[in-house]
């Protein structure tokens, strides 16, 4: 085993400093050293999109990130996202009203990746929402309420 | 407040929307060791020694288990899934050999991934590491890897007591197919193939266990679908007591099919070993080369109709790809059999079923389970049929459905629980009628004949199919009252994301006049419950609905008796509303559940009053109850690069009473998707060697949201006479018909290019492969649209 590593990097909002391998994987420092644990693994080869979180802003595979690549940098996971009042995210609360999920094993990937996706204001097209949640997997829903939650945000056009 | 059959909000969302959920992966126990299974890379190869020295040299290695070291226990797992009834076995021929899976692999392995050693070691990535270390010497031997050439006389034997490899078989006749075939005046058919596929959820497997304590069982955590049977399982392999062990199920991340595995056994035995609690979480190649797979069937069939299009007689001969072990018997050549007369009035059969054994990944029933495969066979049949009577699809399957008054419908044969196969309740032609407007099915004709500027080629394709649902044993619940008021839901059976927190508490809900949202549920876990079913076969809303249904009114009149002793009037006087019992029209003068169960528990016991309010019931189906489905599929087809969008998709389900028309709505949304996996993306290919060569996500490609239109569902509920509150399952038939649908829409697309598909997934190299074929055959050309 090699030496670990000390990092600083923010966390949902706080400043962290953990010791990591330096093999250890963004997911992996985010669910064994912080138990954040909302961030699911399904393939660790970068394909099913579980793992989805911010950085800085930006979604990113925690499964294909080291967690030394995340230094000083800003990381958000789904247990940051509900409202500090203690209510769901308008996003959450989309797709709860849609039963956009089921099982809820990819649920925290797509919850950020339709984060970012609703900052940038885009159009209400469902093939463009189709697309643009391509890169998230799911058994479950068959994807048409995760579209219809989407869509509901767009045409709501709120702020999120 | 009406709760049954609304479209009331999941209770389980916010946990999981907020990343609460505690998934096998989540779970944390103290000083829990970390195990990886060390697997045959070859598909046949003796097995020479397993060296474990070096890795044992690693600090935090703690051991390397192999077969030798499995004493005290049964090597492998022998006992079948299901027994099949004397009465059945003797009516449709069955043949059912053994069944025999090493725990772990002794001298031989028999297919990729079997597992032959378990390394256990402090860290997850310090076992994987170490897991090199392990030098297991193997001498490799040719496959057996096509299941036709495995039943050729001479050929090599997976299993030395399963001769010609073939594991288990069966005949069913109806009526007098070969007569009627003869005498037809028409016939279709061909050889199909369904590829096999994976159930693939998207959390992969896991189990941990813990060793007993003076006070604590030994308790095995998995992602099972059937804690119940797990733990029989369980107790079979370690000579231990059922009431020695506890099985519980966490969160689970889906679950599609699956059965008991060896792992679940190993790292029970293993934690008992070692007095450790011992963790393995699977990782995606091993689900996609290890997990069971399924599908995988070659089915010879044939369809013969009168010269009014009339459906005379049907032949299916199956042959089922089991891979090393086949752990269900019949089941999945069974089920093509059973259902491959679909909505349809057949009076003359023939199915045969061969389960072959070759060395590659087992096979198990996953989501639809024999009815993909036989609904896309007879689908296809139809439209073939179709073509050559010059009549339209739509025409053909409504002059062939079971009118509604012919319901029951005695099928003629025996279903695998013994009972007579009774298509019990449905209305099939109102069915199709419902989907002809409400896809536009005419429309959508009529607008093919202006050709599109972009040159793709629009195709609509129908399917239709039945599904026996609520299979038993049995199912089990209760309900109870504690003395603080709180009503609590116990069931055995467990859910991995369908909804039974919130579906069976509205049932409890609805009879008990209590909010839904505030009964407490209980699933999952042996220590619960003595006795339980488990979540598969569309049964948990048929059984456990109908268990909780009937705990609920036992519930309920224990409750209004106790309220009337202690109110002194008469319990018809009585109501419930809100957790109160009340007389009729005067709420305020009544007793809370909490009154009443504080009142039950101050009694002395033997008094002949209940002391407890506690209701238990144990539901036996009588038969399996048919749900039923006809599904629209609109396709475009470009024929140039193969390439197939579905760019529309109708459900009309019949499902009987529905319990929470959200939750049935998305059952058929993923099951539909499931079912455009299988037709046109999802493949488990192997190679000669017996090698996966898809063992990820990028090579076993699952639908994505850009791969799949929106999913139109419509409810057209016909009540089961089965069970009291009459439900059929939902869970499953919507994978049964979208392989045929959309076959059936793609030949229609590429007409008059005489395209026959009899083989799912339809790879855009495969689509173009066959366009190919079929313009080459036609004697004209430029016939080719686009």
């Amino acid at each position: 085993m090699s030496e670990l590593l000390r990092i600083a990097l923010t966390v949902n909002g706080r400043e962290v400093s953990v010791r990591v391998e330096p093999r250890q994987t963004l997911a992996g420092m985010l669910r064994d050293q912080l138990k954040l644990t909302g961030t699911n693994l399904g393939c660790e080869h970068g394909v099913c999109g579980a793992c989805t979180v911010l950085v800085d802003g930006r979604t990113a595979r925690s499964c294909l990130m080291f967690a030394v690549q995340a230094e000083a940098r800003s990381v958000m996971t789904v247990e940051a996202l509900a409202l500090e009042s203690g209510e769901l995210h308008p996003i959450q609360q989309a797709f709860a009203d849609h039963h956009a999920l089921q099982c809820g094993y990819c649920t925290p990937g797509f919850l950020l990746t339709v984060l970012e996706y609703s900052g940038e204001r885009p159009e209400a097209d469902p093939d463009g929402v189709r697309q643009r949640l391509s890169g998230n997997l799911c058994r479950c829903t068959g994807y048409h309420n995760v579209v219809a939650a989407v869509m509901d945000l767009i045409e709501r056009d709120e702020p999120v | 407040m009406k709760q049954l059959g609304e479209a009331l909000a999941r209770r389980e969302d916010d946990r999981l929307l907020r990343g609460g959920a505690r998934y096998m992966a989540d779970l944390e126990f103290p000083g829990l060791l970390d195990a990886v299974v060390l697997r045959s890379p070859f598909a046949r190869a003796r097995i020479n020694c397993v060296d474990a020295a070096e890795a044992l040299k690693v600090d935090g290695v703690i051991a390397v288990m192999t077969a030798t070291d499995l004493e005290y226990v049964e090597k492998a797992i022998t006992r079948q899934f299901y027994t099949l009834p004397a009465v059945f076995v003797e009516r449709h021929e069955v043949f059912l050999g053994p069944y025999r899976e090493p725990v772990l692999a002794d001298r031989q392995v028999n297919r990729v991934g079997e597992p032959v050693a378990l390394l256990i070691a402090s860290s997850r990535g310090l076992a994987e590491d170490s897991a090199e270390l392990v030098d297991i010497d193997y001498d490799p031997l040719d496959p057996i890897i096509d299941p036709f050439a495995a039943m050729q006389p001479g050929a090599a034997l997976v299993l030395d007591d399963v001769e010609r490899n073939v594991q288990s078989s069966f005949r069913i006749t109806v009526g007098d197919p070969a007569s009627e075939m003869e005498a037809a005046h028409g016939r279709v058919g061909g050889r199909f193939r369904i590829g096999r596929a994976v159930g693939s959820p998207i959390e992969t497997r896991g189990v941990v266990a813990i060793p007993p304590t003076d006070v604590e069982p030994l308790t095995v955590w998995s992602s099972t679908q059937l804690p119940h049977l797990l733990r029989a399982y369980l107790a079979e392999f370690l000579r231990r007591d059922e009431s020695a062990i506890r099985v519980v199920a966490p969160d689970m991340g889906g679950s599609f099919g699956g059965g008991i595995y060896p792992e679940e056994l190993l790292i029970a035995w293993t934690a008992l070993r070692l007095d450790r609690p011992v963790r393995w979480l699977e990782d995606r190649r091993e689900n996609l080369g290890s997990a069971r797979h399924s599908r995988d069937q070659v089915i010879d069939a044939e369809l013969a109709y009168d010269a009014s299009g009339r459906f005379r007689a049907l032949s299916m001969q199956i042959v089922q790809d089991c891979g090393a072990a086949n752990a269900f018997g019949l089941t999945l050549p069974f089920n093509v059999a059973s259902h491959a007369r679909g909505q349809f009035a057949i009076d003359h059969f023939e199915g045969t079923g061969l389960c072959v054994l070759t060395n590659k990944a087992r096979v198990t029933p996953v989501r639809g389970a024999g009815r993909p495969e036989a609904t896309f066979v007879l689908d296809r049949l139809v439209d073939m049929a179709a073509t050559d009577l010059g009549m339209d699809p739509a025409e053909v399957r409504m002059i062939n459905l079971i009118p509604a008054g012919d319901m029951p419908r005695d099928m003629g044969m025996l279903y695998r629980d013994g009972n007579p196969m009774v298509y019990d309740s449905g209305d099939f032609p109102d069915q199709l009628r419902v989907a002809i407007d409400a896809s536009g099915y005419k429309r959508k004709r009529r607008k093919q004949a202006c050709p599109r500027r972009d040159g793709l080629l629009p195709g609509v394709g129908i399917s239709s199919h039945v599904e026996a649902t609520g299979l038993g044993p049995h199912e089990t619940a209760r309900l109870e009252i504690d003395s603080e008021g709180s009503v609590i839901l116990t069931c055995g059976s467990n859910p991995h994301g369908q909804s039974h927190a919130t579906t069976l508490a509205q049932v409890a809900g609805e009879i008990l006049e209590f909010p839904y949202d505030r009964i407490v549920t209980r699933f999952g876990d042996t220590g619960l419950l003595a006795r339980g079913g488990g979540t598969f076969g569309s049964r948990s809303a048929v059984t456990a609905g109908t268990a909780v249904w009937r705990a609920s009114l036992k519930l309920r009149e224990t409750l209004v008796h106790l309220a009337a002793d202690l109110l002194e009037c008469d319990a018809a006087d009585l109501t419930l509303e809100g957790g109160r019992v009340h007389p009729r029209g005067a709420p305020g003068a009544g007793l809370s559940f909490r009154e009443v169960a504080r009142a039950a528990g101050s009694r002395s016991p033997g008094t002949g009053s209940e002391t407890s309010l506690s209701a238990y019931d144990e539901f036996v189906p009588p038969a399996v109850t048919f749900g039923s489905g006809t599904h629209v599929a609109s396709v475009l087809v470009d024929p140039e690069t193969g390439t197939v969008k579905v760019v529309d998709y109708l459900v009309v389900d019949d499902c009987g009473t529905i319990l929470n028309p959200m939750v049935v709505d998305g059952q058929q949304h993923g099951g539909v998707v499931h079912g455009i996996g299988n037709a046109l993306f999802e493949e488990a290919v192997f190679d000669e060697a017996g090698q996966l060569l898809s063992g990820t996500f990028l090579d076993y490609l699952l639908p994505t949201a850009a791969d799949v239109p929106d999913i139109s569902v419509v409810h057209r509920s016909h009540p089961t006479p089965l069970n009291p509150p009459g439900i059929k399952g939902a869970g499953e038939g919507s994978t049964a018909s979208a392989p045929g649908a959309i076959a059936n829409a793609i030949v229609d697309a590429l007409r008059p290019v005489p395209v026959e598909i009899n083989e799912v997934p339809i790879t855009p190299q495969r689509l173009l492969e066959l366009i190919d074929e079929a313009t080459r055959d036609l004697a004209a050309p430029g016939v080719r649209r686009a």
